[in-house]
């Protein structure tokens, strides 16, 4: 959607960036008298989620990268960590109740933080270790999974997870 | 639009196939996953009622709150209004609005959290924002794209609203799962159904392995028996040497006789069922094969090629595994171990009671230690998938590894990787060493438990009750060693059931696939075609509902020349589909010299088809049998022809086995432009009426685009052609050019007449084009200049 001013990049390198999110929820970077609607894509999703911040417009086109989320003012910080809360977001897995394997997918039944869930990933799909020790599962629809500390799941859990961890 | 929903909409077959297709999905997420299989029904009464009795159309569901927890909303559109239906408390919330006040509708995807808007007017808040997880997406994207069309003034209306969402969210599990077969006691009666035909040699090669077991059984009964009735007696002095040598020879006769016949019954059994196996393999790889010709190219877009390959090759041997020594195997198996535990307590029921009491907790151990092991195998394959990773990356990019000089880097990424998977290997290799030992230590405390029970009788006067025959010592002692094979056996029954319902379950899957695109019973067949191609306000969409041809109407004239222009996406390759076949309309007509495409016998339209794609596909085998894939009578000198007419003569004489060279696998030995000429020679001898090119020059450099042109130009003569081309000069032959853009035809003309359309598309790229080429050269601009000219 590219319904806003677009805003030259070599202006955005200099000028200081605002970031407000409008009536509709859509975020917006300002600067000086240029705005545009953006949306956000962490170019380090996992080993640095607050750093290197990429806004881009409809297009796809860059219109700034925010190299540290602490360089913004607090309400452009806030307005930005809040679209952030969305474009980041997985579900995070605090128990597994039973992971059984079928034909050619794998059956998680699992209490995520978000509540309980049922999914399945290929069998052949790996979960994918994370920085940190952690753990992320991807399902057939491509929804991912985290289970951020294996070593802290309940006995349980662990036994379920085992065959699947480092 | 799948294969099961959409074998067209003029029989019955399809809307039963419909609703079998409903009911799957329905089951899929029952039994997958914890949401709705549909709308629910008191609350679709209540939308219902809000939206003044109109039906809802079509809905989704978006599973996550403001806050990003997991919960259910409902979005559902009516004819003029849409709801958004959140079922948190006791009394859903529901908000309706006027569809007319949706101004606008914004997506945004996310890792896992997709937010769709519903705009208002502008500067004022969003109508609604709906957050979902991918689960939800091809749902929520039906919902989109009707809001979408809305906005640009067209209707779409889901034909069965609950098929679409039921769809759209069973969609994931069901590419992913073969789940058409049914449940695993029904695929195994259906599996073992293919040895109808072969009923005398499977009764034989049961029957030689029951005789097998029961036989197995005779030497230690009989070796019991010489020695209470004739050893013993003898060495006791109560029977004369003279009066049991003839028994003893007899008996000794008998074993001999018991193995031997053991031995034929063994090899019977073996040959007969391996043999058997093989041909029930066989039929069921010639059945799949020769289902997977029959079936549409909707199925092929969805299944992986290594997996249908893997149902072919893989899945049919294993099942001849499973058919050839899995059945046998295993009802023998039972048949011994029970026939043993009868023996034993014939011979003497408590001695036999201390073997046979502890064969059920055996059996159990080894069941758990198999499943012990496919975790530990689990293990040991995912990080044995890394150790493949890393060979199949740094072998194909040897060039840059040595480039960037990371040769230690890799050295020590393998190294890594392998000690890990070594490090699994080896726990797999503690774990089955020392089970074993325990297990035979187990077998052997019983035999010594069988020593103690049985020592104290042996040691017992001889007609005393109570006392055991050394004879009937020895026979259990014998049968003892008999325990184990059965015992792992039937440990293994869950896996190796598992492995061949797995198979079977993949294999009945294609089988059950119906074609999508079926001939009528009394099928056209056009003797010749002529070439003329009608499309009458033609729709066609892979899904129930996001058309990707929209109300297209053409008529194109025997040997026209026409070229497809356009935006990627627009849906130039989906007309050539249609036009090839390969999929049915949606809605409207598309005839040939007159006929409906689908009155034509499918097999003998498609030999009037040719065809030449970006990518031309070469099978393994010679040069001459890929020029002759179309006409496989067709001469020497007509082969020799059709490359000197497709500008591959000269290259093929160079190849130092000429035209029997062999390409290899997809013709990966040849280069891009010389696959090319050989795909335009088997066109030119396949002899088509109605000709489609697909990108044919695309990825070719300057001199060898020059000689596929000149080879197409051959081509083309006498035939009515659509060609698509995104470099625009190439398409300097054609009579009219088409431009497809959205699914919908909005320019046609030749060169100078869409050239002459201000504001036109086709100006447009043109112009696009033209400044391109002279920014990257005098020459590329001259050549463009003189191809306009």
């Amino acid at each position: 959607m590219s319904d806003g001013t677009t805003l030259d990049k070599p202006e955005t390198e200099d000028a200081e960036l605002r970031l407000e999110r409008r009536a509709d929820g859509q975020l917006w970077a300002v600067l000086g008298a240029r705005a545009a609607p953006v949306w956000v894509r962490r170019c380090f999703p996992w080993t640095a989620p607050a750093r290197f911040v990429s806004l881009r417009d409809g297009d796809e086109e860059e219109v700034a990268l925010v190299r540290d989320l602490d360089e913004l003012e607090p309400d452009s910080r806030r307005a930005l960590e809040a679209s952030l809360a969305e474009a980041g977001f997985v579900l995070e897995i605090v128990s597994v109740e039973s992971v059984e394997d079928e034909i050619e997918i794998r059956t998680f039944a699992v209490r995520t933080r978000q509540g309980p869930r049922r999914f399945q990933t290929l069998r052949d799909e790996w979960p994918r270790p994370m920085p940190g020790g952690g753990i992320l599962l991807r399902d057939v629809a491509g929804d991912l999974y985290l289970v951020r500390d294996p070593a802290k799941l309940d006995r349980a859990s662990h036994a379920h997870l085992w065959p699947l961890l480092d | 639009m799948t294969e099961r929903t959409s074998a067209g909409n003029a029989d019955a077959g399809p809307r039963e196939a419909r609703s079998a297709a409903l009911r799957a999905d329905i089951a899929i997420l029952e039994r997958y996953t914890d949401q709705p299989a549909a709308l629910p029904r008191a609350l679709r009464a209540s939308i219902e009622r809000r939206f003044l009795g109109r039906p809802v159309q079509i809905y989704a569901l978006a599973d996550l709150d403001a806050s990003l927890r997991l919960t259910e909303t409902w979005l559902a559109l009516g004819a003029r209004e849409l709801a958004v239906a959140s079922l948190q408390g006791d009394r859903p919330e529901i908000r309706t609005f006027p569809r007319s006040a949706v101004k606008g509708v914004r997506f945004e995807p996310g890792l896992t959290c997709n937010v769709l808007t519903l705009l208002g007017e502008p500067g004022e808040p969003a109508l609604a924002r709906l957050r979902f997880t991918h689960r939800q997406r091809r749902a929520m994207e039906n919902v989109q794209f009707a809001l979408e069309q809305d906005l640009e003034g067209r209707a779409v209306e889901a034909e069965d609203p609950d098929a679409l969402y039921a769809e759209g969210v069973a969609g994931p599990i069901r590419d992913a799962q073969a789940l058409v077969a049914g449940n695993d006691v029904a695929v195994l009666w259906r599996l073992l159904g293919y040895l109808r035909p072969y009923r005398g040699q499977v009764a034989f090669g049961m029957a030689s392995a029951a005789v097998l077991t029961l036989l197995s059984l005779v030497p230690p009964y009989l070796t019991g028996w010489l020695i209470d009735e004739v050893v013993r007696p003898v060495q006791a002095g109560t029977r004369g040497l003279a009066d049991v040598r003839e028994t003893a020879w007899w008996i000794v006769g008998a074993i001999a006789g018991a193995h031997l016949l053991r031995q034929l019954c063994a090899w019977a059994r073996l040959r007969w069922m391996a043999i058997l196996g093989e041909h029930v393999a066989r039929d069921l790889r010639t059945e799949l094969y020769e289902h997977l010709q029959k079936l549409s190219l909707a199925f092929y877009s969805r299944k992986k090629t290594g997996s249908l390959i893997t149902r072919v090759t893989a899945d049919t041997d294993r099942l001849w595994e499973f058919l050839a020594l899995g059945v046998v195997d295993v009802s023998l198996a039972v048949i011994q171990l029970v026939g043993l535990g009868a023996v034993l307590l014939y011979l003497d029921w408590k001695l036999g009671l201390v073997m046979v009491l502890p064969i059920p907790l055996l059996c159990v151990w080894v069941y758990v230690h198999g499943e012990r092991m496919n975790e530990l195998f689990l293990r040991a394959w995912r990080k044995w998938s890394r150790v493949t990773d890393v060979v199949a990356d740094t072998i194909p990019g040897m060039r840059v590894v040595k480039a960037f000089h990371q040769e230690q880097r890799e050295k020590g990424r393998f190294g890594e990787r392998n000690q890990a998977a070594t490090d699994e290997f080896n726990r797999i290799h503690d774990t089955w060493t020392s089970f074993w030992p325990a297990l035979m230590l187990a077998v052997r405390a019983m035999i010594v438990a069988v020593w103690v029970f049985a020592v104290p009788r042996l040691l017992g006067p001889g007609e005393a009750p109570g006392t055991l025959s050394s004879g009937t010592f020895v026979a259990f002692l014998l049968y003892l060693t008999m325990f184990m094979p059965p015992i792992e056996i039937i440990g293994q029954i869950a896996r190796i059931m598992n492995r061949a319902t797995s198979s079977a379950h993949r294999i009945f899957e294609v089988l059950d696939t119906e074609p999508q695109v079926v001939d009528r019973s009394a099928a056209v067949r056009l003797e010749p075609v002529q070439g003329a191609v009608r499309f009458e306000n033609v729709a066609f969409g892979y899904d129930g509902v996001r058309q990707v041809i929209r109300g297209v109407s053409f008529d194109v004239k025997p040997g026209e020349v026409i070229g497809l222009v356009g935006p990627s996406g627009g849906g130039k390759t989906t007309v050539t589909n249609l036009i090839a076949r390969f999929y049915d309309p949606t809605a409207g007509r598309l005839t040939i010299d007159g006929v409906d495409l689908r009155d034509l016998d499918q097999g003998h339209y498609r030999r009037q088809i040719g065809m030449v794609l970006q990518d031309p596909y070469l099978f393994h085998g010679t040069v001459l049998e890929n020029i002759t894939y179309g006409k496989h009578d067709a001469s020497l000198d007509e082969a020799v022809a059709a490359a000197r007419a497709a500008n591959a003569h000269d290259f093929v004489c160079q190849l130092p086995h000429g035209y029997e060279t062999l390409v290899g696998e997809r013709g990966h030995t040849l280069s891009g432009g010389e696959r090319q000429r050989i795909s335009i020679a088997r066109a030119i001898l396949h002899d088509p009426r109605i000709l489609i090119l697909d990108e044919a020059t695309s990825s070719v450099d300057t001199e060898t685009e020059y000689k596929i042109q000149e080879a197409l130009d051959r081509l083309v003569a006498g035939r009515t052609v659509f060609a698509i081309a995104h470099r625009l000069s190439t398409l300097r032959r054609a009579t009219r050019l088409f431009v497809i853009e959205d699914g919908k035809l909005t320019e046609q003309g030749t060169h100078a007449e869409l050239l002459a359309l201000s504001g036109g598309t086709y100006r447009r790229l043109y112009g696009m084009q033209r400044q391109l080429t002279a920014e990257s050269g005098s020459q590329g601009e001259a050549a463009l200049e003189k191809e306009v000219a």
